[in-house]
């Protein structure tokens, strides 16, 4: 890090903070605070929903799969444009018309305050993790990166978004994600270039492609169905289609994005540019990854990318041996791929291939001997390791920065949803409701009173979240696993909503007991059978939804009496 | 009017006419995409 990759990394840092407190000023009601007054446009919020996806971890672990694992992770975001057009057809006009803060308000309208109230609750729990490891995760790669005390980086990250997201609400989250994303973009062009142009003279990047192709690495598309293979063409449009729906209709944090929106046209497009450009995007940084891999072919790698671990492995007895083993096998694979980019026939380049793997299973046996002398795993700090080490002057503090702010986006809107619904489904719903007219909405002191609640808990979620996240650090390779755990909570949450748009005859009962049979139900799928996670969105969704019709059947008088009316969201019930 | 009196309006799409279009364009482009993923995998696999 030269001085000037400092001062970009600190100019970026305040330029966006700055940013976002001035496009979040003038936030004086709840509805601005939490809603933006439902002023904003469709590029802003779609561009913010592309950011707070493209997270830090995602930003590094992506790079990070394509080097090792190649493309196929892509498939994961096939059914992402089908869930887009399936919630714009649905979910968008519902919840625009319903004139909600949270979708979790529009169930008790539907339902009754106890299935709200379990929703809210699952929702808190496992945003309440996830808002923690979104800033951990980062923290612990930059933390080393830049040499930096561990509670420094988190703290720096965690503060400055408590700052703009208590001061500007929404407004200043949205927007302040908008130049991010470009940033982001440029970041990662910038890495594909000097990827491409530090290649030998005599590699093109058609050379290039050809030779990542051959690794492995360009496997877009597996067609095969299997039910344990996390990421093939069935499991993404399927399992992913049910995942979007699920994250992007059900989870706070992505639904008070759209419902920020001036229209529902305008919102519909803010999911539309998504479903558009978020596939080619993946498919673009996975590429990057690829690149990167094919740049490590000719350029010597370290033993190990993360510097932590360094010293340790070269301080072993091992060290020796696995450098010498690595060092033969480098060799050898950057003949071999010199060999597939020369061949000019199928059989030459069979031949060439053939050797290439070879050598490509004796470097990774001497890289895992290496990583296995180190603690920590190694993959999120290969693309780290590049930047740093590769891109120019300036542009390292630029990607550094982004990855900062990448942290801050993706925690910002989960801070700013566990706020919104800590104080309209929890504070507003059960502790204060007195303050509401009989018409639910406030008189503007009392609107006061909940925005100021609202900055309170904003506050509180950015707070836990660091301190969440000096935790987690200590949860290690758990991390991973506690990502996955958030998933297994995404299928009864949409099994719930697909209850309350379309299928009127369930009641609240019924549903309530529908998510609690989901729940156990994934639970089982999760604890004792092998298939892939995806798939547990549409197991957990087609549970929750037969077991409630079930019941809805068997209490079918009960219910048709009348214990609840199905006032199906003309309710003033909620708050 | 407060932000929540505001009417809810749902205006046609920029472009195409009307959301189905916008919607069936959307899910060809998937489509398209796929297709072309798939070209690639099998034109450049070892």
């Amino acid at each position: 890090m030269t001085a000037l990759d400092w001062t970009v990394l600190f100019a970026w840092l305040a330029t966006l903070v700055g940013y976002g407190l001035y496009r979040g000023r003038g936030s004086t009601t709840v509805n601005q605070f939490l809603l933006a007054g439902k002023t904003m446009p469709w590029y802003a919020m779609g561009l913010s929903i592309m950011a707070t996806q493209a997270s830090a971890i995602t930003f590094i672990s992506t790079t990070a799969l394509g080097y090792t694992d190649g493309m196929r992770f892509v498939q994961f975001y096939f059914g992402l444009p089908v869930a887009m057009v399936i919630l714009c057809v649905t979910v968008v006009p519902i919840f625009h018309r319903a004139k909600v803060y949270t979708a979790y308000e529009y169930l008790e309208r539907r339902f009754d305050p106890k299935t709200r109230g379990l929703i809210t609750g699952i929702f808190l729990i496992s945003r309440g993790l996830q808002s923690g490891i979104a800033l951990s995760a980062p923290a612990i790669c930059l933390s080393i990166i830049l040499g930096w005390p561990f509670e420094v980086t988190v703290g720096l990250m965690g503060g400055l978004v408590i700052l703009y997201t208590t001061m500007g609400g929404i407004k200043a989250v949205t927007w302040a994600d908008v130049p991010q994303m470009f940033v982001i973009l440029s970041a990662l062009v910038l890495s594909l270039i000097v990827a491409v142009h530090l290649l030998p003279p005599d590699v093109s990047f058609f050379d290039a492609v050809r030779i990542a192709g051959a690794a492995g690495k360009i496997n877009i598309v597996t067609t095969r169905f299997d039910w344990n293979d996390r990421y093939n063409l069935w499991s993404g449009l399927i399992g992913g289609s049910f995942l979007f729906l699920a994250y992007f209709g059900t989870d706070q944090s992505q639904v008070q994005r759209y419902l920020t929106g001036k229209s529902i046209g305008q919102s519909r497009l803010s999911l539309l540019l998504n479903a558009v450009a978020k596939v080619p995007m993946q498919a673009f940084i996975l590429f990057i990854g690829a690149m990167v891999f094919v740049f490590f072919v000719f350029e010597r790698p370290p033993l190990v990318f993360n510097p932590a671990e360094s010293p340790r492995v070269e301080q072993s007895h091992q060290f020796g041996a696995i450098a010498a083993s690595s060092d033969q096998a480098f060799d050898q694979r950057r003949a071999a791929a010199r060999e597939i980019k020369d061949a000019h026939d199928s059989t030459a380049r069979s031949a060439a291939i053939t050797k290439f793997n070879e050598a490509q299973k004796q470097f990774d046996a001497a890289h895992t001997a290496a990583t296995q002398v180190g603690k920590e795993t190694d993959t999120n700090y290969i693309f780290l390791s590049f930047v740093t080490h590769y891109l120019p002057r300036g542009a390292v503090g630029l990607a550094l920065a982004v990855i900062f702010t990448a942290a801050m986006s993706a925690s910002s809107g989960e801070i700013n949803s566990l706020a919104t619904v800590s104080i309209i489904d929890v504070y507003r719903r059960h502790f204060r409701p007195d303050l509401l007219n009989p018409d639910g909405t406030p008189t503007p002191g009392n609107d006061r009173h909940y925005l100021i609640a609202s900055r309170v808990a904003t506050a509180f979620w950015g707070l836990y979240a660091i301190a969440f996240a000096s935790y987690a650090r200590s949860f290690g390779a758990l991390i991973e696993t506690v990502n996955l755990v958030g998933s297994l909570f995404y299928g009864t949450m949409l099994g719930v909503f697909v209850l309350a748009f379309f299928v009127k005859r369930v009641r609240g009962t019924a549903a309530f007991m529908g998510v609690i049979a989901g729940q156990c139900v994934i639970f089982t799928v999760a604890g004792f059978t092998h298939i892939a996670y995806l798939w547990y969105n549409a197991i957990g969704c087609l549970v929750v939804i037969a077991v409630a019709v079930a019941v809805s059947f068997t209490r079918g008088r009960l219910d048709d009496d009348g214990l609840r009316p199905d006032n199906d969201g003309q309710s003033s019930a909620g708050g | 009017m407060t932000p929540d009196e505001k009417p809810i309006l749902d205006e046609p799409p920029p472009a195409l006419g009307t959301w189905a279009r916008v919607y069936t364009a959307v899910l060809a482009y998937l489509a398209a995409v796929i297709v072309i993923f798939y070209l690639l995998t099998r034109r450049l696999g070892p």
